[in-house]
């Protein structure tokens, strides 16, 4: 049985099963309150991550040894692969995705088991237990119904299928780990949440344990999301980046859930309410992460993302019939200790603010849930209805306003109760920054081009499709005035901070400067401080999201030589070409072996000054040659993208049709993650306190520096790596200007510069560090 | 020493194969250390259920890990302290801070009493073992044998921090603080009942 790599990985999961269900009898003995045993089970659980890992690895080799007896090989590879591609293809079907998502979730297990240490000694056995019934969970379906090392009864085939061309790209490599991570990030909460219902150790001792987790799981589902985005709007070519595809919605859906928890979460770490709400949104923020990959894998709903069909569906809906019950089970077992021992004392009140926040966050999540899932429901009564974009942007608009909104007043009242003086006080700038945005707005929008009001049409007929109808009119207005008083919000909050701590510190004889009390400010509180960032973030990615109010489309046919105006561009088609082929093609198009790739070249002048080039292309893959994939070309600025995309080019009169956007605000959205990754990190940073240094410290640091200096560079240079394609010959006749070379050395440089960098910043910090520590002590 | 060594010549040797062989060769040895760390992994898991290992220090300090009333009390001092950001900031007014505050201090207040009252039950218990294990050494020693060697492998239950044991038995090593007469330790600079400074005292005694 254990003769071939096939039956070895298949084996490997069977392992995985035994060990998770050993680990999981073995952590509900340690329940009992025996140390040995939870000492065995937390090794039982890093074993049962480490078989996981194992099993990775083997199909990993699998891939670069091209083994083509194993069909999911087979069928996501072949021999021209590159080998940044290879590994990806481990995500990129569904039986290997199971086995990634199984990776993730243990390393996510050890994490956990690491990061518990001896604390928690109570809940820990019921932690350990419930991850490894959800590690069981996947290695049921690998073994049942999508076995990655299952072999083909032909054989070993000569060559594989390969990747599908779409998915040969950067986002591939990072999409889909990304969003996994946001997901199964949310099987730790649901674990400790479990484990505190079970132990009945219902205070706030499980909420502040879950509280990183959470965030983090939030952190990459942001992520996740956004790239997402930023892939369809680059790749797919239909001009935006939210197509409200069912499996979009089964993504963001446990976002809003997870964002719900962290705020609420902060009522429950200061009262003793809400206990209840809490642990129903951390077990129906799992539930929805596995419902979400219930609809992409079930194929219940059609989507472009669906895996194949196959008998999957069923396991997962028993596996969400567990959770369901056993949350359900454990809420109403234990629903009298988990009542509310306190209650919303005023409506102005922050309290009051974080519970209309959470109903509109659900709100809107069931409005997505309930309309996603509308033509499984409608055929209840036999209809067929489908449901598209124009139904989800009409309704979510206003939502997410109000979301919006809430966001913004929140901040401004205080815990338990605000006084009208400070209510007053607190809203008066940012209603007059709003006051300001709206005149402001009004008087030269339109002038700029972003006008106040965009007439829209009526979607529904009646009194409801009137409504909409206006207030979609109003609505770029309005959410440029709520950006205005968000950020007036923001800013206010930073200001009286750190006001407060310059009139604290100057009380006690301190002078702090404003950089230095903005500094500690945000160290001492912040998780406060972060937050108010990742807002920051979210008003940045809603100045994105309004952009699309003034999108200019427009299709057209032209022939070589013929101009065509859209916005405030004018677009010249010069010709076409055929690469490799054509003398004008480059060194890397015309080395290019697993392609022809057709480019239409158009020069792009903005009133009368030129731009550039942009060459949108088609791209017919040799390895599926009947399905061409669309290339999209960008000129991209703060402001507006021009965003370009070629259709078909009759062969002999070079005849294009084309379909040109102009989408104004987009890179605010792009802008708004990199502002919520840093506001979240800063929020999950954790306390780090002065010691003694000794001389291994100075080498840990340099080392920590070095290394993670060298990661997120070779992360940045990930891109120019992977759209390297060429011939292996081409490489030894390259002419030494050429720009792959040079991207080869550049990894071998920059690791080599980033460990110099790296060493120095890690003995300066070190150096200083020490500085610091022994001066403290010699004034103790 | 072996959690250091094993992962580094785990790379070393990828790097190594992978320099001379390949990409094949890096992701076999990857999996093949994989594989030792699960069969050390199981072993060890094994080995601890059936009480074979030692327990460890950390293990035998970390059962007396912190109970549900210090989570309590972190919460309940987490509380104070936004009450006085807010109330720095304005959010708040000063009756209702003065109102909030108290309420939060006197919760602290009963939860760190309570902790108190677990810890001295706790410090109890280890004084009287360690008078009687300090006793049985001594009489041996009397005796003229080899004091054994006990092995402890079992953690006194409910003990927290090394509390220093105060050596009931010598009543002579404490000082008395020269202001409010409470029992200090000898090299006590100042009293821990008032705060005031030891000096006056040090020097009377040396």
């Amino acid at each position: 049985m254990w003769q071939s790599l096939p039956e070895l990985g298949t084996g490997i999961v069977y392992a995985i099963l035994i060990a998770a269900a050993y680990t999981f009898a073995v952590a509900l003995a340690a329940g009992r309150g025996r140390p040995r045993l939870l000492q065995a089970a937390r090794l039982g659980a890093y074993s049962t991550s480490a078989l996981v890992l194992f099993a990775v690895l083997l199909l990993s080799y699998a891939f670069v040894s091209h083994d083509f007896r194993i069909r999911y090989v087979a069928h996501y590879s072949d021999r021209r692969m590159s080998t940044a591609y290879l590994l990806t293809s481990l995500w990129g079907g569904q039986d290997g995705s199971l086995l990634w998502w199984s990776l993730l979730l243990s390393g996510y297990t050890a994490a956990c088991v690491a990061w518990l240490k001896g604390r928690y000694r109570e809940l820990q056995p019921y932690v350990i237990a419930t991850l490894m019934v959800i590690i069981g969970f996947f290695a049921v379906l690998m073994l049942f119904a999508a076995n990655p090392f299952e072999t083909s009864i032909a054989g070993a085939r000569p060559d594989g299928e390969g990747l599908n061309p779409l998915l040969q790209n950067y986002w591939m490599i990072i999409h889909p780990p990304c969003l996994y991570m946001g997901f199964v990030g949310c099987s730790v909460p649901f674990a400790f949440c479990v484990a505190a219902l079970v132990t009945r150790r219902l205070d706030n001792e499980w909420v502040i344990a879950v509280r990183k987790w959470m965030l983090f799981a939030f952190l990459f589902l942001s992520i996740g999301n956004v790239l997402g985005m930023m892939w369809a709007y680059e790749e797919l070519g239909w001009g935006g980046y939210w197509a409200w595809d069912p499996v979009e919605n089964a993504a963001c859906l446990p976002w809003f859930t997870a964002s719900a928890y962290v705020h609420s979460t902060m009522i429950q770490e200061r009262r003793p309410m809400l206990r209840v709400w809490n642990v129903f949104l951390i077990c129906l923020t799992f539930f929805l992460t596995i419902f979400g990959t219930f609809l992409t894998r079930a194929g219940i709903i059609t989507s472009v993302h669906s895996f194949a069909q196959s008998s999957i569906g069923t396991y997962f809906v028993y596996f969400m019939g567990l959770i369901l019950g056993t949350s359900l089970g454990l809420m109403v077992w234990r629903l009298p200790e988990l009542k509310s021992k306190g209650q919303i004392e005023a409506a102005a009140s922050r309290e009051a603010m974080f519970v209309a926040n959470n109903w509109a966050l659900l709100g809107g999540m069931t409005f997505i849930l309930v309309s996603t899932m509308y033509p499984k429901i409608s055929e209840l009564w036999g209809e067929s209805a489908t449901v598209g974009p124009p139904h989800f942007n009409r309704w979510m608009g206003p939502i997410g306003l109000v979301i919006f909104a809430l966001m913004g007043m929140a901040p401004l009242f205080g815990w338990r109760k605000t006084s009208g003086e400070s209510i007053k006080k607190a809203f008066r700038a940012p209603l007059i920054a709003m006051a300001a945005t709206v005149v402001l707005h009004l008087a030269i929008g339109g002038w700029l081009g972003y006008p106040f009001f965009v007439p829209r049409d009526a979607f529904y007929p009646g009194a409801v499709g009137v409504l909409l109808q206006k207030v979609g009119s109003c609505l770029p207005g309005i959410t440029i005035a709520l950006c205005g008083f968000n950020v007036a919000v923001i800013v206010q909050e930073f200001v009286r901070g750190v006001r407060a701590r310059r009139a604290a510190s100057s009380k006690r004889g301190e002078e702090e400067s404003a950089f230095v009390a903005l500094y500690r400010l945000i160290e001492k509180n912040r998780r406060r401080y972060g937050g108010y960032i990742v807002h920051l973030g979210i008003v940045s990615m809603f100045v994105g999201f309004t952009g699309t109010a003034w999108n200019i489309d427009r299709e057209t046919a032209m022939v070589p030589g013929q101009s065509t105006r859209i916005g405030e561009y004018d677009l010249k088609y010069e010709g076409s070409r055929r690469c490799p082929g054509n003398p004008k093609c480059s060194p890397e198009e015309q080395a290019d072996i697993e392609k022809t790739m057709i480019f239409a070249d158009i020069q792009v002048t903005r009133a009368g000054k030129p731009l550039g080039y942009v060459h949108p292309a088609k791209f017919i893959y040799h390895a599926s040659p009947d399905g061409p994939t669309t290339e999209v070309a960008m000129k991209r600025s703060l402001h507006e993208d021009l965003y370009t995309v070629v259709g078909q080019i009759d062969p002999q009169s070079k005849r294009a049709t084309f379909q040109f956007h102009v989408n104004p605000l987009v890179s605010w959205i792009w802008i708004g993650l990199l502002i919520l990754i840093t506001g979240t990190v800063t929020s999950l940073f954790p306390e780090l306190s002065l010691g003694e240094v000794g001389a291994w410290s100075y080498v840990r640091g340099a080392a920590g520096v070095a290394a993670g200096t060298a990661f997120a560079l070779w992360m940045a240079m990930a891109p120019g790596m992977a759209y390297t394609h060429e011939r292996p010959e081409a490489s030894l006749r390259r002419p030494a200007s050429s720009t792959i070379r040079s991207a080869k050395q550049l990894p071998t440089a920059g690791l080599g510069a980033a460990g110099f960098v790296g060493l120095a910043l890690g003995s300066v910090v070190s150096f200083g560090r020490r500085r610091r520590v022994d001066a403290k002590s010699q004034r103790d | 020493m072996v959690r250091w060594a094993a992962p580094l010549i785990t790379l070393f040797s990828a790097i190594i194969g992978g320099a001379l062989y390949g990409v094949q060769l890096v992701v076999l040895i990857l999996a093949a250390a994989a594989l030792l760390l699960v069969i050390w992994l199981l072993w060890s898991s094994v080995q601890a259920l059936t009480g074979e290992s030692e327990l460890t220090f950390e293990e035998a300090f970390s059962l007396g890990a912190r109970s549900a009333e210090e989570e309590q009390k972190r919460a309940v001092l987490r509380a104070l302290k936004d009450l006085e950001y807010e109330r720095s900031v304005g959010k708040i007014s000063d009756d209702d801070y003065h109102e909030y505050a108290a309420r939060y201090r006197a919760e602290a207040k009963r939860l760190i009493q309570g902790l108190e009252e677990n810890l001295a039950e706790g410090r109890k218990q280890v004084e009287a073992e360690l008078t009687r294990r300090l006793s049985k050494k001594l009489s041996t020693a009397k005796d003229g044998f080899s004091p054994e060697t006990t092995s402890n492998g079992e953690a006194e239950p409910e003990s927290r921090e090394s509390a220093p044991a105060s050596a009931p038995s010598e009543p002579k090593q404490t000082v008395d603080c020269p202001s409010c007469q409470a029992k200090n330790e000898l090299d006590a600079r100042f009293c821990k009942a008032c705060g005031k400074s030891m000096a006056a005292a040090e020097e009377s005694q040396s």
